[in-house]
């Protein structure tokens, strides 16, 4: 008896010391699943996740690794193996990129569910951030199957037990759905000239006709290349104006973002959100750190003589002895070779800078190892003199810009019909004059040449102009030419020892995709098999 | 009148507990007492002295000395006593018939029959009745003999006077299977890992901590100072553990702090310690001249072209006197200092105890005087008995300074650079200097001149314990314990001007983003409510014993953190307008980043004993978690033990006196774990500031993490199987147990295909085996004068891994390959076996190699495990496991009039140990450009067995061969057993007449040292060194990149007056 009250007493004393939490406590500085979709502007931030997951730096230097444009010569990571020929389907490239990019759909398609909880969202808005996100899901899409070819496709948020069992659709199947919905959103979004300035960046109807006409090029689908092209350079009433930006190594300033050229970009800003590459890429005087990703000879030798002559061609003017004077005023905006005038050519503040690379001839010399350069180049494109020390750049990215444009339209009519002097005259020609050439010899639409010269030419044209932009592996890929550029010794400048650079192996009925990921496949055996020549 | 005593009681607790005031007024009033007790000893000593019909005597103890303070009390009479003066004399009024009580802690309790002598003379004897020693067990005590769980005690002389940093340290090889691994000796950064009974899940593995009865943060263990301490129990059973449930399955570890004794007098002690601590760097580079050599060798192996000419290697050998290694630079040696001051002591109905304490280290790199740490402790502990009730007030406080460099990876870039005489960290004219090998910063200038990181940690401990006798036999006891805790950094980057070279006339450009300003807060409190019944009572040779509570634990803490870039110039931090694009805050920036949570309990335990033989006991508790869903909120965590003292049987009684006790005891139960994220059942959308921008405008971006609403404990069902025996008369004693854990539900994310977008919430699906033993050995010895004591234990567990989401899981860190598979132990090291170096281009050619390598002599063969003629994936073995296994630690004490010696072993029995980096690798990728002491012995055409492979240049296809195929091989494998002299000790204690004559009762001189030696297989490492977490994860600082080993000299001096 007493003992109950005691008990009784206890009790209530117990409950009367807690100071105790709630056992329901939700977090307080989180919103929960219940709690989130309420406003226009919480679905906004949706979308922006949906833009950052789209593309970003890493993804281009990455894909510039893959190519014969720059040589990672520092260590072996993944790039570099794939292009030694040691691809493997457990290189952590495959599986990080295979994860990133279906993160990136897994935001759209939860988008896509949910923005209809939203009470209230007026329809036009609502239209134009669904438009947003359809275009972010195909571009999302276009990557994974140029990389990986035939992957997982499904066009609205995935089960688990789904994604433990789903196979790989066809590439073809996924194109015309990236086709069919680019066409199906094309009038829900804005032209550039309509864009308010606080929207640039955002994606237009443009951007949706050069993406449509990147997609069939990977294809060779000339015809509707052309037809998209054609829209961009002759309705641009109804896409959007665009033209050549007049300088091209300012293209890439960071005072002029958002110009008249971009058709897309990749945002970032200084301090805030940056990418940083860069420091692995320039000269160690100017801030480089531990030097990795360098220019190849190869590219450096695609660049023209002023007077319209390659390096190589009978009667050209190339000294090897001075071997980058006179030549196509792009290699001084795009690569830092020995002897280059930095105070010249980088808007700094510097005075009478020039960065020596032979060897022996200071801090950034070539010697053969440690931290400097393996080829004898620095990247000189997309070098910010604003950003800060550590090289952390607030410059955007360009994901697509008119010149690509005009380069596609000229490789599609000549790919058609032959390149002629009238289509050349819009196209290459602007391109050259935009990039400092004046001689006629260069500048005029070349007689004579046969089919497969003129090929080269506009190959060549598009390499230099495009170089440092992240797409030189997928025309090489295209141009199923990678025996042709992706296989043999890497070569640098003439004072570096090649024994140290690599042999590079392209297996043709291989290397034009990447392995689906062996973790992936263990996962869902549906996968399987992985794509031809890749063992496990 | 007895009822409305309990009435007013509860009321005034339930008053109390509501009235917060209250607290603010009484527990300064309850530190206040403190005063009273030695007033009240005092007058108390006077009036029983005026007695007229008094005995009198002394009190020594075997050797003669003088006791002082022994209680001396008339049995059955309550209030009279009294204890011995100063000489060890006492005397006390008393009747001819009454029996005098003698008692005094670590002694045996006398009782003299007066029978009419005036002079009573006592010797008293040191208990040695291990039997009736007090175990601290969940929520109470019990004695050893009676005690049916697996339960290990650590005394306050295992710990006083060493030169350990913090608790965990302390408690490294003081009990079997209690694991504790120092990833780091960074003063500034301790990293330890703590593991009680091997792994048991692929959570969080440490122990629960409880300190004096209170649950404790995790890391108010340490915030601890080791004088403070008078028992650590360790609770390893489900028996012993149950009672604290959900938390238990990683054992618990119950500290109780130092209190007064009853009718003490008051007793001052001092003590201070203070010593140096050399950084044990274990590995050293070759002369430049030879590393250059070597480095050539390297390149011309692969087919390069050397990288230095004759006349730079000749130029390097000239001037091999003026080389220093960068890494010798930036150590140096550090000063330790330990200062404590106690007073304690009691009447017969309060005793109290106030301590101070001040530890110093110094940190060993150079740089600033300032780097290192500094703890302040101040305990209070106060009880009075007032009728039936008995009050006790504990209040702690902590603090712990900070200061610590900004620089990261100080070790490896110090150590990667080779000792060419022209590589300097600093010009003559005090400029930082860069290298071909450190183009960015330096170890030196990061930490000369990169600004610091300063840490002030509050940590307030009250804990209120009000104990209630109601019936004889029943007591209820409220306690109330708060910690509250208070963390601030405060972070300065500077940046620093690096020239490239000493003629260089303009630093490298200097980072904005080095120059930022940062502020953590974090606060944290804990409250702590239990409301006991307590029932403990003996009939005839039947003991009972039942304990039922009520608890609940909350606890909430909030933090923010605010980061600026660029600093204002004159204040060289950022200010209020710090604001441009360069000053603006940082995306690590928030507000308020806060957990609540809230664990709601009953809990109890009934034992029955008969005749001291057969012992019975259940317990359980019943948990309610905040962090799980209402519906798989509560977990019921129960235990049985069993114990039978065999030798209490009367057919045992010719064993039991010629041999001793031998007990047998056994326990089943289930714990739990609830080691997941407050907050890790909801599917919470987090807002990212800057995650992308429209017309260079940032806007913020929203993600995902998906939650589950079934998530639940984890339950460990653990079985236990002991004995414990004495032998000798109690002179040796052995326990030995046995244990198999089982986990199930262990809280994992399930393998989601990444198709999926994104990783799956947590889900209860892992299952882990895990068993083992303990063994621990005591024995004493007296021969003659002196005094032995010998303490042997060691432990083993291995464990088994038998669901895993996705059957295995490979995992890759660098150059090295772990694996977690169904039917092996977690996280095992995988990879190649080798065969040798291949010795000839025929035995090249009639070998496997890896898909598209190529190999020459010197280089790493591996065995061809499927006979396929190709090395791959298929070709892998299980290689070994990184947990220790058979760890001991052995303690051997001597005694020899004033003298003192100690020593204390620790080590590990079996232990497999990857290394990667460029300590095994000469040269390593492009990264180190050494090649050090112990990768001499490699192979050359001449010497073709020798340790490692022959050199080669980073990035060859031999170099990938024998080091970077990226999938591991037992090239990288250590065997990582060890044994070490972690402590050594000399003591004096000067005879009591010379003490006495500088006014003191005691003073014991001592020198010690740590760390001083070790056996191990490998010179080049510490084979202590690890580089995973308690839960065998990857935890960064690997390889021996790391903060070097201490090793200790010192001394000190305790005083008592």
């Amino acid at each position: 008896m007493k003992l109950r009250k005691y008990i009784a007493f206890a009790g209530m004393a117990v409950l009367m010391l807690c100071s105790c939490n709630e056992m329901e406590n939700a977090p307080m500085n989180k919103f929960t699943d219940n709690s989130y979709w309420t406003s226009a502007t919480k679905a906004q931030y949706v979308v922006n996740m949906a833009y950052s997951q789209m593309y970003n730096a890493g993804r281009m230097w990455s894909d510039e690794s893959l190519s014969d444009n720059v040589y990672d010569g520092r260590s072996v990571d993944d790039q570099r193996a794939i292009r030694k020929g040691m691809g493997t389907p457990s290189l952590d490239i495959f599986k990080n990129e295979w994860k990133d990019l279906y993160g990136g759909i897994k935001t759209c398609h939860v988008f896509l569910e949910k923005v209809d909880l939203v009470p209230n969202m007026d329809a036009a808005l609502k239209a134009r951030m669904v438009a947003e996100i359809r275009y972010i899901r195909a571009s999302l899409y276009f990557r994974l199957t140029n990389l990986y070819g035939a992957v997982p496709f499904f066009t609205e948020d995935i089960t688990l037990e789904k994604s433990r069992s789903v196979s790989r659709t066809d590439r073809e199947t996924i194109i015309s759905f990236i086709h069919q919905e680019l066409e199906d959103i094309k009038d829900a979004l804005p032209t550039r000239d309509q864009l308010s300035e606080e929207e640039r960046g955002k994606i237009t109807k443009g951007a949706v006709c050069a993406l449509q006409a990147r997609v069939y090029l990977m294809d060779s689908d000339w015809s509707n290349v052309m037809l998209y092209c054609d829209n961009l350079m002759n309705k641009q009433g109804e896409y959007g104006t665009y033209a050549l930006f007049p300088d091209y190594a300012g293209l890439f300033d960071e005072a002029n973002e958002y110009n008249e050229e971009v058709i897309m970009d990749r945002s970032y800003v200084p301090n805030l959100i940056t990418w940083g590459e860069m420091v692995d890429m320039i000269p160690l005087s100017r801030g480089g750190r531990a030097v990795s990703r360098v220019p190849q000879q190869s590219l450096i030798d695609t660049y023209l003589m002023l007077s319209g002559k390659t390096i190589s061609e009978t009667g050209t003017d190339y000294n090897p002895a001075y071997p980058y004077d006179n030549r196509d005023p792009r290699l001084t905006a795009t690569i830092i070779y020995d002897g280059y005038d930095w105070s010249g050519n980088v808007d700094d503040g510097s005075k009478n800078v020039v960065i020596n690379i032979r060897p022996g001839s200071g801090t950034d010399a070539y010697d053969g190892g440690g931290n400097g350069t393996s080829t004898g180049y620095f990247t000189r494109k997309y070098y910010n003199p604003q950003a800060p020390g550590d090289q952390n750049s607030g410059m955007n990215i360009i994901t697509m810009r008119y010149a690509d444009i005009l380069l596609m339209y000229a490789e599609a009519v000549h790919e058609t019909s032959g390149m002629t002097e009238e289509v050349w005259n819009k196209t290459i020609r602007p391109i050259r004059e935009r990039a400092g050439f004046t001689a006629d010899a260069a500048l005029n639409f070349p007689i004579g040449k046969s089919k497969e010269e003129m090929r080269q030419i506009i190959r060549d044209e598009r390499r230099v102009e495009m170089a440092m932009e992240g797409l030189r592996w997928y025309d090489i890929k295209r141009w199923k030419a990678g025996n042709k550029y992706l296989s043999g010794k890497v070569r640098g400048a003439s004072f570096v020892d090649e024994n140290k650079l690599d042999t590079r192996k392209f297996e043709e009925a291989r290397d034009y995709l990447w392995a689906v990921p062996i973790s992936e496949i263990n996962l869902n055996p549906n996968l399987a098999p992985n794509n031809p020549g890749y063992g496990n | 009148m007895k009822k409305n005593r309990v009435y007013t009681v509860s009321s005034l607790l339930a008053w109390i507990g509501g009235n917060s005031k209250f607290w603010l007024v009484a527990l300064p009033a309850m530190a206040m007492l403190a005063q009273a007790p030695v007033a009240y000893a005092n007058a108390e000593v006077t009036s029983v002295v005026q007695q007229s019909n008094a005995v009198k005597g002394s009190v020594k103890d075997a050797t003669g000395e003088s006791l002082i303070g022994v209680s001396v009390t008339v049995k059955g009479k309550k209030g009279v006593g009294t204890i011995t003066d100063i000489d060890g004399n006492y005397s006390i009024s008393c009747n001819a018939k009454d029996i005098l009580v003698f008692s005094y802690v670590g002694y045996a309790t006398q009782e003299i029959a007066v029978k009419n002598q005036k002079q009573l003379n006592i010797v008293l004897k040191e208990d040695t009745k291990v039997l009736d020693e007090v175990i601290v067990i969940g929520y109470g005590t019990t004695t050893r003999k009676s005690a049916v769980g697996a339960v290990d005690q650590v005394k306050a002389s295992m710990i006083e006077d060493r030169p350990v940093a913090n608790m965990t340290d302390a408690l490294q090889g003081a009990a079997p299977n209690v694991v504790i691994q120092q990833r780091s000796s960074n003063p500034n950064d301790r990293k330890t890992n703590f593991n009680i009974r091997g792994i048991s899940t692929v959570n969080d593995n440490s122990p629960l901590f409880v300190i004096d009865g209170l649950i404790a943060d995790g890391g108010s263990f340490d915030k601890l100072n080791p004088n403070d301490i008078e028992n650590i129990s360790i609770l390893k059973d489900a028996g012993a553990a149950a009672i604290y449930g959900s938390r238990s399955s990683n054992g618990v570890v119950l500290v109780t702090t130092k209190k007064g004794k009853k009718n003490q007098r008051a007793t001052v002690r001092l003590n201070g310690m203070m010593g140096w601590q050399n950084p044990d760097i274990l590995f050293s580079p070759v002369k430049g001249y030879q590393n250059a050599t070597l480095r050539n060798l390297a390149a011309t192996n692969a087919g390069e072209a050397p990288k230095y000419t004759p006349d730079q290697i000749r130029d390097l050998a000239a001037h091999q006197d003026e080389e220093s290694w960068f890494f010798d630079q930036i150590m140096r040696t550090a000063l330790q200092q330990n200062y404590n001051l106690s007073v304690s002591g009691g009447s017969d109905k309060t005793t109290y105890m106030v301590s101070l304490g001040y530890y110093n280290q110094e940190s060993n790199y150079v740089g600033n005087n300032d780097f290192g740490v500094q703890r302040y402790n101040f305990r209070t502990n106060i009880t009075t008995e007032v009728g039936r009730l008995k009050l006790n007030a504990i209040m702690a406080y902590t603090r712990n300074n900070s200061v610590s460099t900004t620089g990261g990876n100080l070790e490896v870039d110090a150590a990667r650079v080779p000792t060419y005489y022209y590589y300097k960290m600093k010009s003559a004219d005090g400029r930082y200097l860069l290298n071909d090998v450190l183009s960015e910063f330096n170890p030196l200038g990061s930490l000369e001149a990169g600004g610091r990181n300063k840490y002030r940690n509050n940590y307030l401990n009250a804990n209120v314990n009000a104990e209630l006798r109601l019936i004889d036999g029943l007591k209820l006891r409220g306690v109330l314990g708060a910690d509250v805790i208070n963390d601030m950094r405060s972070t300065r980057n500077l940046g620093v001007a690096y020239y490239l070279n000493e003629e260089a006339t303009e630093p490298r450009p200097v980072k904005d983003t080095d120059y930022r300003t940062s502020n953590w807060n974090h606060t944290a409190y804990l409250i702590n409510t239990q409301l006991l019944l307590d029932y403990n009572k003996t009939f005839g040779k039947h003991n009972v014993s039942g304990l039922f509570g009520v608890t609940n634990e909350s606890f909430t803490s909030s933090s923010n953190d605010i980061e600026k870039k660029g600093v204002d110039p004159d204040l060289g931090i950022g200010t209020d307008i710090t604001n441009s694009t360069v000053g603006n805050i940082t995306g690590s920036t928030f507000v308020d980043d806060s957990n609540r949570t809230s664990l709601t309990s009953l809990l109890g335990r009934v034992g029955y004993s008969y005749a001291d033989r057969y012992y019975t006991e259940f317990s359980f508790r019943y948990d309610a978690s905040s962090k799980f869903h209402k519906d798989y909120r509560w977990g019921f965590f129960p235990s049985v033990s069993l114990g039978w003292r065999l030798s209490e049987e009367s057919f045992m009684q010719t064993y039991k006196e010629r041999v001793g006790d031998l007990k047998l005891r056994t326990s089943f139960g289930i714990l739990g774990n609830q080691s997941i994220g407050t907050y890790d059942r909801f599917t919470v959308y987090e807002l990212y500031n800057n995650s992308y921008a429209y017309n260079n405008q940032t806007v913020s971006g929203a993600g995902f993490k998906l939650g589950k609403d079934n998530l639940t404990w984890e339950k460990t069902k653990t079985f236990n199987i002991g004995v414990d025996a004495s032998f000798f008369n109690n002179a040796l004693n052995v326990t030995l147990d046995y244990f198999y854990k089982r986990t199930n539900d262990i809280l994992m994310k399930p393998l989601v295909p990444t198709v999926f977008g994104t990783d799956m919430a947590m889900d209860n699906i892992g299952e882990m085996q895990n068993q083992g033993w303990d063994l621990s050995i005591n024995y004493r010895l007296r021969t003659g004068s002196v005094n032995h004591n010998f303490n042997f234990n060691i432990g083993d567990s291995w464990n088994e891994v038998l669901k895993y989401p996705g059957h295995e899981r490979i995992s890759q860190i660098e150059e090295l390959s772990r694996l977690t598979r169904e039917g092996c132990p977690l996280e095992s090291y995988y990879g190649y076996k080798m065969d040798g170096f291949f010795q000839s281009y025929e035995e090249i050619e009639a070998s496997a190699i890896p898909v598209g390598g190529k190999v020459q002599p010197g280089d790493v063969k591996f065995v061809d495990r499927n006979e396929d003629g190709v090395i791959d994936s298929k070709d892998k073995f299980v290689l070994g496991n990184a947990f220790p296994r058979y760890t001991f630690g052995f303690n051997y004490n001597l005694k020899w009039k004033g003298l003192d010696f100690g020593m204390f072993w620790q080590g590990v029995g079996k232990r497999d140990m990857m290394l990667r980096g460029e300590l095994i690798e000469p040269f390593h990728a492009n990264y180190s450009y050494n090649i050090y002491k112990h990768q001499l012995d490699f192979w050359t055409p001449t010497n073709t067995h020798a340790r490692w492979p022959r050199l080669t240049a980073p990035g060859s296809t031999s170099n990938r061969n024998n080091y970077g195929n990226g999938q591991g091989s037992d090239l990288f494998l250590m065997d990582g057993k060890y044994l070490r002299l972690k402590n050594l000790q000399i003591g004096y204690t000067l005879p009591k007449t010379w003490s006495r004559k500088m006014g003191m009762e005691k003073t014991r001189i001592y020198v010690n040292g740590q760390n001083l030696l070790t056996f191990s297989n490998n010179s080049f490492i510490d084979p202590e060194s690890t580089e995973f977490d308690s839960k065998m994860g990857n935890s960064g600082a690997n390889s021996g990149r790391n903060y070097p080993t201490l090793r200790y000299y010192g001394f000190g001096i305790d005083i008592e007056f």
